[in-house]
């Protein structure tokens, strides 16, 4: 067997200390605001994987081995599966869960940036509440990391496209070479988070709210303190903070890279960045006209301020909602449906397909009409000034019919639990976006109770998919992986 | 625009005439009915059709001149939308069907093979429009087959190139050289199973009229019944049969049965399209089956087994008749019976759907995916009955199942304009992208399309023919590239 063990017990001690001084603050919140069984909770957590972390890395300090591409991909999938494991103790033990399934499905809804929810008590400890952001916040952290730096390791390279289109010298380094460090990633998300903390001090919200709101909004989570959400603050600053700083989380972190180093031609033309922004914008034109004219809302200022709110939401799979959308005209859920399946941008905290390859999709199909007229011609696909290369068009192919396979599966599981067809089958969507909220019975409470505990734990599954791209998780399933002559 | 404007006359003067002539059976069964109203009706349409159509062949003395690529595809256009015009005919001069764009959905019905109706009371129609409303679905079937085994080829569109490439053995155009040939060996198989179906059911206790207008629905895989229930009118279990056997026959490739003829049966069931049909179909049989009599209101095994097999023949054969509400089964088998509605028939059937030989290469795509990305340098090529499958194909295939989605969605967002549920709207688009008729919600098994507006009705009448002609025939109309000379 090529898997190194020694690897995996390396991670698992390393991801156990993240977790464990993760756990601090919310240990603190604990002690000051819950329930002693909470804290109580909190510390048997987060000591003991402080120390085991500790111990683990401290043994295998000299361990060094190399890493294969079937490392890499068990390595991921090990990641995020191990943290979902360990980040459920303290909702188990704290007692705020009915059982270990259901603490798992809310450590994994954490991780992996859904929020989605199976509990239906709206008062949860304050401590709690962190703790859940704080998961989300590390798994935004997380999935950027695994995006830039991790998979181009792996000789993914579908998300290659992630850069944008070089039209200067310099940038061809960039591209080769995973060059990009982890520190980089890091601090722009730091940056970003500790912005929009500061600017929602300003929009005169609490410390802990605005703490809970950025975590949320920068891993694009949907995270909030109250439900419903954030219409509960009445302030278009603070709906216009979250909602800009959900899109720039859902842009390509590669550009900000190149924002830094002085390149702004090469961030103003980067092709996904634009049909991101006119996807965004067509979609919000048309939901706000169509609320105002259907009556929903009565000024058209109201179904503007709710309409761009709401779009950006489920275009950046974020899953915030400001109102009980599924209330609205069903052409405006259609339009929210699809965004749902588009998604964001690579190389972003958010889920979903990826606008990049929704781009070459369609460049596909126009290329599709071509060939039609002209069967002998022979036609690359182009983003901006480069060629998209045939194997990318092959990977990028694979995957939208994988996404389309899992989509089908997941929601012919899903109705096993016999829940009407609309929330299955936009359930289904949620989850594999990673949006968390749908239509139906799930509604934008996110409220997940609805489905059985064996459900739940194939939803957690699902959740981990849908954020690792498909292959990551699926190629350890295929005999392929594990067969060594292969 | 460089266009054989010759040929396009003369083809479209030939439908005029064809239409025409096709409508008289339906005339004849009105007078056997006594319906002087509709015989007139037929009478209004017939004789200017035919007149009109002559007189565009006189006009247009065959003249020499190549056909090309934009000429084709304007001809199948053309043809098919005219088609639906001039059938539509009948129903509004009678006005049994008073607007004429209702009745221009029904007849897109009826020659695209869907079955979705917007008739809210079937049986109150006449004899004669009930029978020329289901010779559609039968003329439709036909032209379907002569459109994807004869006419796509001969015209160098490659849309179903892998059918031809991949059947084993010889293929139907390889047979018989000339196109007159391949047709004539088509309408024979097709009246085949016409004809015996017909005397089956008769046998089952149907007057001869039900027996026709059912067998038009079952062998044109449509969907169209003369009863407001549907197949579950007759009540009984030798009709379902009969009726599921025909469906499944009906959504074989065609090219097959001639492997038959021509070889022997193992020819027939090496084939691997057929074999993933029929797995497809025993595995959602068994599956739904079994659901049905264990979490379903159903207490007898057998009819449960019965209701599955009709149900799951008629959504993946793409025909749509149905002897049960099935809006009221458990989801489980809804959801399943919705993958069917995208899996759809096999190709060069009268079927519609995506095709099983496209799911079938989806499968394999992502098959060598997965290898790929644990051995980004290995090249595997991919096979089909022992064929490897040229790049061109697996690109083509692609881009279908990708405007497929994408028209699902599209066609989505603009129907829910009329503001009824998502539910309804997207199963109607994939309802009628797919060519099976019956959705879910208020387009179920018991409803009708009747409650869309005007547009979404004229919407969903161009999605069905788009469906039908395998997408980008009718779509390449709508590019700018197409009726840009220069491109």
């Amino acid at each position: 067997m090529s898997l190194h063990y020694s690897i995996i017990i390396k991670m698992t001690g390393l991801i156990s200390l993240i977790l464990g001084i993760s756990m601090l603050p919310s240990l603190i919140v604990s002690f000051l605001y819950d329930d002693p069984s909470v804290s109580f909770a909190f510390c048997l957590s987060s000591i003991p994987l402080i120390i085991i972390g500790f111990l683990i890395l401290f043994l295998t300090k000299n361990i060094e081995k190399s890493f294969k591409i079937r490392d890499g991909y068990f390595s991921v999938t090990f990641c995020w599966i191990a943290a979902s494991l360990l980040g459920a103790f303290p909702y188990y033990l704290s007692g705020t869960v009915a059982s270990f399934g259901d603490a798992i499905f809310e450590s994994t809804a954490a991780f992996t940036t859904t929020n989605c929810s199976v509990i239906s008590n709206l008062d949860l400890p304050l401590s709690i509440v962190l703790w859940k952001a704080v998961t989300h916040w590390i798994g935004g952290l997380g999935i950027i990391i695994f995006a830039i730096s991790i998979l181009p390791a792996l000789g993914i390279n579908s998300l290659k496209l992630g850069s944008p289109e070089a039209d200067s010298p310099n940038l061809n380094k960039v591209k080769t070479k995973i060059s990009v460090s982890s520190k980089t990633l890091y601090l722009i998300y730091l940056g970003l988070t500790l912005l929009e903390f500061i600017l929602l001090l300003f929009g005169k919200m609490g410390v802990f709210e605005a703490v809970i709101n950025t975590l949320g909004s920068v891993s694009t989570s949907g995270i909030s303190t109250s439900i419903p959400s954030i219409s509960s603050y009445d302030s278009f600053y603070i709906e216009s903070i979250i909602t800009v700083f959900t899109f720039l989380a859902s842009i390509n972190f590669m550009l900000y890279f190149f924002a830094f180093n002085g390149k702004w031609k090469t961030v103003l033309r980067d092709t996904e960045l634009r049909t991101f922004i006119l996807i965004i914008f067509i979609s919000f034109v048309i939901v706000s006209t169509t609320l105002f004219t259907s009556g929903t809302y009565s000024t058209l200022n109201e179904a503007m301020r709710i309409g761009i709110f709401q779009t950006v939401a489920f275009s950046t799979t974020s899953g915030y909602f400001i109102t009980d959308y599924t209330l609205w005209p069903t052409f405006t859920l259609s339009i929210l449906f699809t965004l749902m399946f588009i998604g964001g941008c690579a190389a972003s905290t958010c889920g979903s397909f990826k606008v990049i390859r929704f781009v070459v999709l369609i460049k596909l199909i126009l290329r599709g009409f071509r060939k039609r007229l002209h069967p002998r011609s022979v036609v690359a696909v182009r983003l901006g000034n480069s060629v998209v290369s045939a194997e990318t068009v092959s990977s990028i192919t694979v995957f939208a019919m994988l996404y389309l396979m899992i989509y089908l599966f997941t929601a012919l599981v899903l109705s096993l639990d016999n829940l009407d067809m609309t929330t299955t089958l936009t359930a289904s969507a949620g989850i594999l976006s990673n949006t968390g909220i749908a239509f139906g019975e799930i509604g934008p409470t996110a409220d997940f109770s609805i489905f059985s505990p064996p459900i739940r734990l194939f939803i957690s599954f699902m959740l981990i998919v849908g954020r690792l791209e498909l292959m990551t998780v699926l190629l350890l399933f295929t005999p392929y992986f594990w067969n060594l002559e292969k | 625009m460089d266009l054989n404007w010759n040929v396009i006359f003369r083809v479209t003067g030939a439908l005029f005439i064809v239409i025409g002539f096709s409508m008289i059976p339906a005339m004849i069964v009105s007078a056997i009915y006594t319906e002087p109203d509709i015989i007139e009706a037929f009478i209004k349409t017939i004789i200017p059709s035919i007149l009109f159509g002559g007189l565009l062949i006189l006009l247009n003395k065959q003249k020499e001149g190549r056909t090309k690529v934009r000429d084709g595809y304007i001809i199948v256009a053309l043809c098919w939308i005219l088609a639906s015009c001039v059938a539509a005919a009948p129903f509004v001069i009678s006005g049994e069907i008073a607007n004429p764009i209702d009745a221009f959905f029904e007849t897109c019905s009826g020659f695209s093979t869907t079955g979705a109706s917007i008739l809210t009371d079937v049986e109150a129609m006449s004899k004669g429009l009930l029978f020329w409303r289901s010779f559609t679905h039968w003329l439709g079937g036909m032209g379907i087959l002569i459109f994807a085994i004869a006419l796509l080829p001969n015209l160098g569109i490659s849309g179903q190139a892998i059918a031809k490439a991949e059947t084993p053995g010889p293929t139907l155009d390889k047979l018989t050289p000339k196109l007159s040939d391949t047709a004539k060996m088509l309408y024979l198989l097709y009246l085949c199973f016409t004809a015996t179906e017909t005397i089956l059911l008769m046998f089952g206790g149907l007057s001869p009229f039900d027996s026709l207008v059912h067998t038009f629905g079952t062998v044109g895989t449509g969907g169209f019944s003369s009863y407001n229930d549907s197949i579950a009118h007759f009540d009984s279990a030798y009709v379902d049969i009969v009726i599921s056997i025909f469906m499944i026959l009906s959504g074989v490739n065609f090219n097959l049965y001639f492997i038959i003829i021509r070889q022997n049966l193992k020819g027939f069931f090496k084939d691997a399209e057929l074999r993933l049909y029929l797995a497809i179909i025993g595995t959602s049989t068994l599956l739904i089956g079994i659901y049905l009599y264990v979490a379903g209101d159903i207490n007898n095994i057998w009819t449960s087994f019965r209701y599955s097999l009709f149900q799951t023949a008629t959504i993946i054969s793409t025909t749509g008749f149905v002897t049960t509400d099935f809006y009221l089964w458990p989801t489980f088998c809804k959801m399943l019976l919705l993958l069917l509605m995208f899996v759809g028939a096999c190709s060069c059937s009268t079927g519609g759907g995506v095709k099983v030989i496209r799911i079938l290469v989806i499968l394999k795509l992502i098959k060598r995916g997965v290898s790929l990305k644990l051995h980004p340098n290995a090249f595997v090529s991919l096979k089909m009955n022992n064929k490897p499958l040229p790049v061109d194909t697996v690109s083509a295939i692609a881009s279908f199942v990708f405007l497929y989605i994408f028209t699902i969605f599209a066609g989505t967002i603009i129907v829910s304009i009329d503001d009824f549920s998502l539910l309804t709207n997207f199963s109607a688009v994939v309802a009628c992208l797919g060519n099976i008729g019956p959705g879910f919600d208020l387009v179920g098994p018991v409803m009708n399309y009747s409650i869309f507006s005007n547009v979404s009705k004229l919407l969903l009448s161009f999605i069905m023919l788009a469906g039908r002609l395998e997408l980008f025939t009718i779509f390449l109309l709508l590019t700018p590239r197409f009726w840009n000379p220069n491109r």
